[in-house]
């Protein structure tokens, strides 16, 4: 019984720190942003008015002033979270099966892949703004290469067609790397011999891959997705930074969409908006994991 | 040629595309520095044609980047020892210690993953504004350790799972404390793991932005990527000096993860396994 005590007690000592910190700075915030998403506040006047789902309504369809734009951030943050964890699956996982096949400047090829990791933030962000500008190397690359008419004279970010998918590319870019080195170390553990019977059985190296390879992969490929669909939701440090979600909100995500509600709207009593899109945020990336989740576990 | 080899050459020549392709952006940012206010107009060219170390020199002096690099140090140090010395012990309890309340606690941590970092962003700045830590690095540095806790915490149970609990047990039998097992058995054993948490947990510290942006007024506690944003918030933006401030900016980083590399790969491959 002595024994058992001091176990709990043991225990309870060791996960202390990490408890207590959650206590102040996760259970207050969620609790009083959950709160506050059903309330009005503009951040200064001493006390919040109770609206109860009002915020919710307002964002989803009540407000004409609000909701066409959260429609419009919800589309293209949909677009970001199928687009982005697709693209880096079909780009780094044959990267990988081609590095791992290799053997001369495989060590060199991989650091030099995980590079864009590495600096992805705004340093690399501003560098790309620069090689997107009308001027930039982009556009002059693809007219020296004889293709000036896929080029964008007022500049990749600049046009409303070009500047989403232009992010998007930049995101599965920084994402490709950490993506590559997972698969790497799937790779190295499927065990050679299985490979090998496989072969010698007569099967051709796509066969192999198809077969084999592929499948093994699954769960670090469930892995992937769901990350990358994670930091598409999440993540809006490009879109912030890049775009700030022009031109005229073609670039615009829900992430940013809360962000400009807390903290650029002066005056106006738009906090408990923003809290509600938070949340609203949240139960977007639940159903997508769990519909994820579900569809990889079909395929598998 | 054979077949073999005329599969060979491809399968490099795709390999060397996406290596350019990766390193592209810090290739011209490299070029941009070493360019002046003239020359980087007429871009195009990668190699500069009259290289000039004016550049850095003019952008080093414009901005106070010992003020930023000691203010990004602090913050992105405190936050890995943080993260480091919170979730290793919280973790250990997770895999290897019974008590009532560790499944609950554990799956919590994990479940936070999905609470967006920007649904919680308001509150935490209305909280530290309340408790006077709004615009203080601490104020940057609890919010960040906080935050890496699902992934830490999942990551560094797995590896802490990965070690046979028969050296736990022979410890034990010797008369080792808790701690002494924690310390002298677990952590050397899973180096690798607590060395890719911190890499982790590194990187996207150094580069971040929003909660440092929406906290800090103080110009003094300004970390890199803020004063790196003031150089681009003028009317015309000097892109040969912006490229000199984002390398100067990346290269220590690159230097770094260069040296750990080899333990963060190993670390990831544990991980997985786990």
């Amino acid at each position: 019984m002595a024994t058992r005590w001091r176990e709990w007690l043991t225990g309870w000592a060791f996960v202390f720190p990490a408890v207590a910190l959650f206590a102040v700075m996760g259970v207050y915030t969620i609790g009083s942003g959950l709160a506050l998403s059903f309330a009005s506040w503009n951040g200064f006047t001493p006390e919040w008015i109770w609206v109860g789902l009002e915020n919710y309504a307002d964002l989803l369809w009540a407000d004409p002033s609000l909701a066409p734009g959260v429609r419009r951030a919800a589309w293209n943050t949909l677009q970001v979270c199928v687009a982005v964890p697709l693209l880096t699956v079909l780009i780094s996982l044959p990267l990988a099966v081609t590095l791992n096949s290799v053997r001369r400047l495989r060590g060199l090829l991989r650091s030099v892949y995980f590079l864009p990791y590495v600096t992805t933030g705004i340093a690399t962000y501003y560098a790309w703004r620069y090689l997107l500008e009308p001027e930039g190397s982009i556009n002059l690359m693809l007219r020296s290469a004889g293709l000036g008419s896929l080029a964008q004279p007022q500049g990749w970010l600049a046009n409303p067609s070009t500047a989403l998918w232009t992010l998007i590319l930049i995101l599965v870019w920084s994402a490709v790397p950490t993506a590559t080195l997972l698969y790497l170390t799937g790779l190295q553990a499927i065990d050679p011999s299985m490979v090998e019977a496989a072969r010698i059985d007569g099967a051709a190296p796509r066969q192999v891959l198809r077969r084999i390879i592929v499948p093994l992969l699954t769960p670090m490929t469930a892995g992937i997705v769901l990350l990358g669909v994670r930091d598409s939701l999440h993540g809006f440090q490009i879109f912030l930074i890049m775009t700030n979600g022009g031109p005229g909100g073609h670039t615009n995500v829900l992430a940013l969409e809360t962000y400009e509600l807390a903290f650029f709207k002066g005056l106006a009593p738009t906090l408990g908006l923003s809290s509600a899109l938070g949340w609203l945020l949240f139960v977007g990336a639940v159903l997508l994991t769990l519909a994820n989740a579900r569809l990889l576990r079909r395929v598998r | 040629m054979t077949a073999a080899r005329i599969a060979k050459t491809a399968a490099y020549a795709a390999l060397t595309i996406y290596a350019a392709l990766s390193l592209y952006p810090f290739l011209w940012m490299v070029s941009g520095a070493f360019k002046t206010r003239e020359e980087i107009l007429d871009g195009g060219h990668l190699i500069p044609r009259e290289p000039t170390f004016d550049t850095i020199l003019t952008t080093w002096n414009q901005l106070a980047f010992v003020d930023y690099f000691r203010n990004s140090l602090i913050v992105t140090g405190l936050t890995v020892l943080g993260v480091l010395v919170v979730y290793s012990l919280a973790s250990y309890a997770f895999a290897v210690l019974r008590f009532p309340g560790a499944k609950t606690l554990y799956w919590l941590f994990v479940a936070l993953l999905f609470v967006p970092g920007i649904t919680v962003l308001l509150p935490v700045v209305i909280l530290e504004n309340r408790l006077g830590l709004l615009g203080t690095h601490m104020g940057l540095v609890l919010p960040f350790v906080n935050g890496t806790a699902p992934l830490t915490v999942l990551l560094l149970t797995a590896a802490y799972r990965s070690v046979p609990k028969e050296l736990r047990e022979a410890a034990r039998a010797d008369g080792a404390s808790e701690a002494r097992i924690f310390l002298r058995v677990y952590l050397p054993l899973t180096r690798p793991a607590h060395i890719t948490i911190a890499v982790l947990t590194a990187v996207p510290t150094w580069n971040e932005y929003v909660l440092s942006r929406v906290s800090l007024n103080d110009e003094s506690l300004y970390t890199l990527p803020l004063g790196l944003e003031s150089l681009i918030s003028g009317t015309v933006v000097r892109y040969n000096e912006v490229l000199a401030a984002s390398l100067i900016m990346v290269l220590p980083v690159i230097a770094i993860f260069a040296f750990l590399q080899r333990y963060f790969v190993n670390g990831l491959v544990g991980a997985v396994k786990g």
